[in-house]
């Protein structure tokens, strides 16, 4: 019986880690057809080295073959993503295919492989030594799949600049995610041909790469057991039709046909998405205790930022000109004016994802250049949140805050491989930080939720938590408030004071001047990508330059200047009773009518 | 100058199905893997109307555009449509393509067998033309008058009519495109028509040219149809047509002088080169967005 049935089995092992290769691609949102081509390499060249006797009488030969075969699909991965990594989507699946062709084509017309006439192996694998290679194999991707390597490639895979702006450097990890699948399509090669004793580059083709790829899909990446799933299915389809008699000439290749079709149709996350999850991951923990001890934030008052004539223009439109400016620890700097003043293209600046092109400019101790890269400044300390909210959005909050506290977690896999005491500590930690940012913006309840599920006010207060997990001296937000109600914007107001309280400097764009004049410490005014005004809220909210950028200009029109007048004397008493100690939304009923000058507009 | 000639007609057969890929790439940002199995589909079906029925290449021409135009509707809707805004309708409509070109091939294989099949030996005139000291067959002359007229038209089609209109919308943010009142699905559907007549046609005249067809036609010429879509920059339809030309005279140059083993060698290697080089492509102006 399972002697009859022992090449099915061993096929199923070894599809499934041809299927890993492309998984292993797959959940860092990369589509890459160079797998089979990787594959016939090692197969060919283990070829070369793999001894017939046991390497000093105790190294069995395919064990040579196996690391030989990792190796160089690994550096072949390595080597073609050197150029091809920047690419995305389709055309890197296209690059990819374009080399594992070409590496078909240059094996043929080689001697030492044989060419068209293939290439005879030993036979060195059975059922056993197949499935323990799978069992390898999925090992490994399962414990990736919740350390912190796993997560920031579901974050790539979800966001690329999101996750750039957690302090992750994508492209070192596409590459990490290139050579990882590189080296297991290297350990399929080898087993394949060491299995079936005979290899003719012709079949390390596009449709084999093809094949590859549907297996991984079917199975599905939202879990690691997915490629086992989908070689199962996918092997064991032809065998039970010809089980049941329905194998003739045609039938065969039309149920296979229309089975994938409906899987893919009906099962979004394909066959692993059948079963049902239990993620330890996704329960909140708010037991202080296992709360760990954070570096200090640098002292209050300490300069963090300081930009001198930092300036950037897009052909001859100047966005931002000349801005000087310094932001300490401790204080909440507000940055204010109309649409296409230029706020958000100076804070991509500082943190790193626009390259000024005048001026100089420091963060963190880093220097703001056009080499300056946003994970850069991440890892050193900058946080931010986006206008347009870019959270992981399959993932769930408490994920997404998880990724967030990538700056200051360790990475756990090979811990986790081990199952060492540590790696279960570090992740309780990590859990433990990022359940209490959740809970600090009020999203405790919620940590299950995919991040795409919540509503738009929540969703802007999962990126502030996703920012503060990640223990930043510099947190920026930009439009924080967009979308919320009156009260919601009061306790966002009071979250970023006590922000500043514990010593974090926090940059905020906002259009709500009422709760910046009541928030902020500092306000900058920018119009036309110049600073029109800059000080404090009182000076700000009496300032005539900036009443003329936000209704025009005064004096021309007898109802501008009434709103003019009456706008400077609603801010003023905002800011009054801000300095008696009064939160804005208590007394200022006068306020709620007027409504702010920006809300009329 | 033969070899030049030569290079020029294979180029035009690989623009003509590449022009039909890239239509819908073009428009609606996907790649449709079922195209081969629509090509193979144009080959067979119009061998058997020629042989059965007897009906001259003219009118089979027309016959099998509608006979495309069919398939693709069919794919949109099965293996396109019901993807329409899922966040993976990438990477699962290519399989979804895929499936539905096995489904295709398959029923091919229940009709025809899995034998190599010809057009009659008299099913198109083999006129010989002597021009500029090269011999080059009424057919390919035909094939090259094809590829270039419905390039022009397409090209026409999409920059000036209504329904090109609608189609770029779509190609921009299909979401406002149907706010605005765009019918997306029927738009969708022509394009995916369009594509299939064309990739049917591409079809029966590379089978009329190399007088063979079988079941894995397609697939070669899907890997070259690649390559020109790469070369000739993502969606661009003139593109498509001079991708085409460049590789159909890089390989018969290829072929010529370094050896025939080495041939495939060409079209993957230009495509990777223009890849690293020129992601674009050379007449692609591929967006991006950011932040």
């Amino acid at each position: 019986m399972i002697a009859e049935y022992s090449s099915l089995i061993t096929l199923i092992a070894l599809t499934a880690i041809l299927a890993y290769s492309f998984y292993a691609v797959l959940i860092a949102g990369q589509l890459s057809l160079a797998q089979v081509g990787l594959a016939s390499l090692a197969a060919f060249t283990s070829a070369l080295v793999v001894p017939s006797e046991p390497l000093f009488g105790f190294i069995p030969p395919l064990v040579i073959g196996i690391v030989f075969g990792m190796f160089v699909g690994a550096f072949a991965a390595f080597i073609l993503g050197l150029p091809v990594i920047r690419l995305r989507g389709v055309f890197l699946a296209i690059a990819t295919l374009a080399f594992g062709e070409m590496v078909r084509i240059f094996l043929i017309n080689q001697t030492w492989t044989n060419g068209a006439q293939g290439l005879s192996f030993a036979k060195l694998v059975g059922p056993g030594v197949a499935w323990i290679a799978l069992i390898v194999v999925a090992y490994w991707f399962w414990r990736l799949s919740g350390s912190r390597l796993g997560r920031a490639f579901a974050a790539i895979r979800e966001d690329e600049l999101a996750a750039t702006t957690m302090g992750i450097d994508v492209p070192r990890y596409r590459m990490a995610s290139f050579v990882i699948a590189g080296a297991v399509a290297g350990l399929y090669g080898v087993l394949l041909a060491h299995f079936s004793r005979f290899a003719d580059p012709n079949e390390f083709s596009f449709t084999a790469a093809v094949d590859g790829l549907v297996t991984a899909v079917v199975g599905g990446v939202t879990l690691f057991i997915g490629p086992v799933l989908g070689s199962a299915f996918l092997s064991l389809l032809p065998e039970v039709q010809r089980a049941i008699g329905i194998d003739a000439g045609w039938i065969r290749p039309t149920i296979s046909g229309v089975l994938l079709l409906v899987v893919i149709l009906f099962l979004p996350g394909g066959l692993s998405g059948l079963i049902p999850v239990r993620k330890s991951a996704k329960r909140l923990n708010v037991d202080p205790s296992f709360q760990p001890t954070l570096p200090a934030l640098p002292a209050v008052g300490s300069e963090l930022v300081s930009l001198s004539g930092l300036g950037k223009s897009y052909g001859g439109v100047h966005a931002v000109q000349s801005v000087d400016l310094t932001v300490n620890a401790g204080e909440v700097l507000g940055l204010i004016g109309p649409n296409g003043a230029g706020k958000t293209t100076l804070v991509n600046m500082v943190t790193g994802l626009t390259p000024p092109t005048t001026g100089t400019g420091n963060v963190l101790g880093v220097p703001l250049t056009a080499s300056t890269k946003a994970h850069r400044l991440a890892q050193a300390g900058v946080a931010r949140t986006f206008q347009q909210i870019k959270l992981f959005n399959r993932l769930s909050a408490l994920e997404n805050v998880l990724v967030g506290g990538y700056r200051i977690t360790q990475d756990t896999l090979l811990r986790r491989l081990f199952f060492l005491p540590s790696a279960r500590r570090l992740e309780r930690e990590a859990v433990a930080m990022a359940s209490a940012q959740l809970v600090r913006v009020g999203l405790g309840e919620k940590a299950a939720n995919a991040a795409g599920d919540l509503s738009y006010g929540d969703q802007r207060r999962l990126e502030i938590a996703r920012a503060l997990a990640s223990h930043p001296s510099l947190l920026v937000l930009d439009e924080p408030a967009a979308g919320m109600n009156h009260v919601e914007a009061a306790s966002l107001s009071e979250l970023i004071r006590s922000l500043a309280a514990d010593g974090i400097a926090v940059l905020v764009i906002e259009h709500n001047v009422r709760m910046m004049l009541a928030t902020c410490d500092r306000i900058m005014v920018l119009n036309f990508g110049e600073i029109i005004a800059f000080g404090e809220p009182s000076e700000i909210a009496r300032d005539p330059r900036v009443l003329e950028a936000y209704l025009g200009s005064a004096g021309s029109d007898e109802d501008v200047e009434a709103a003019s007048v009456l706008a400077s004397e609603t801010l003023a008493h905002v800011v009054d009773d801000r300095a008696a100690e009064h939160p804005e939304h208590d007394g200022a009923a006068a306020a709620d009518d007027a409504t702010t000058p920006e809300e009329n507009r | 100058m033969q070899l030049f000639l030569d290079g020029i007609f294979l180029g035009s057969i690989y623009a003509l199905f590449a022009i039909g890929f890239t239509l819908v790439f073009g428009i609606l940002d996907r790649l449709n893997l079922a195209h081969a199995a629509v090509f193979t589909a144009g080959a067979l079906v119009g061998i058997e109307i020629v042989t059965v029925f007897g009906v001259p290449i003219w009118l089979l021409i027309p016959i099998v555009l509608v006979i495309g135009a069919i398939l693709g509707i069919a794919i949109e809707r099965i293996a396109f449509r019901p993807l329409a805004g899922r966040h993976d309708a990438h990477f699962a409509g290519l399989i979804s393509s895929i499936a539905f070109g096995a489904i295709i091939l398959s029923l091919l294989q229940a009709l025809y067998g899995a034998d190599t099949r010809r057009f009659p030996a008299d099913a198109f005139p083999t006129t010989r033309v002597e021009i500029f000291g090269a011999t080059v067959s009424l057919l390919q002359v035909v094939i090259l008058i094809i590829s270039v007229s419905l390039m022009v038209v397409l090209t026409w089609l999409v920059a000036k009519s209504k329904l090109g209109r609608g189609m770029r919308t779509i190609a921009e943010n299909p979401h406002a495109a149907a706010v605005l009142g765009l019918n997306v699905g029927r738009i969708s559907s022509t394009t995916f028509a369009l594509s299939s007549a064309l990739g049917a046609v591409a079809g029966v005249l590379f089978t009329l040219n190399v007088n063979a067809a079988s079941l894995g036609v397609g697939h070669a010429v899907e890997l070259k149809a690649l390559a020109v879509i790469i070369v000739g920059g993502m969606g661009s339809l003139p593109g498509a047509l001079v991708g085409g030309l460049i590789l159909g005279l890089a390989e018969v140059l290829a072929v010529n002088y370094i050896g025939s083993s080495w041939r495939d060698m060409v079209a993957f290697g230009l495509l990777f080169l223009i890849l690293i080089l020129r992601p674009q492509g050379l007449f692609g102006a591929r967006k991006t967005r950011e932040v």
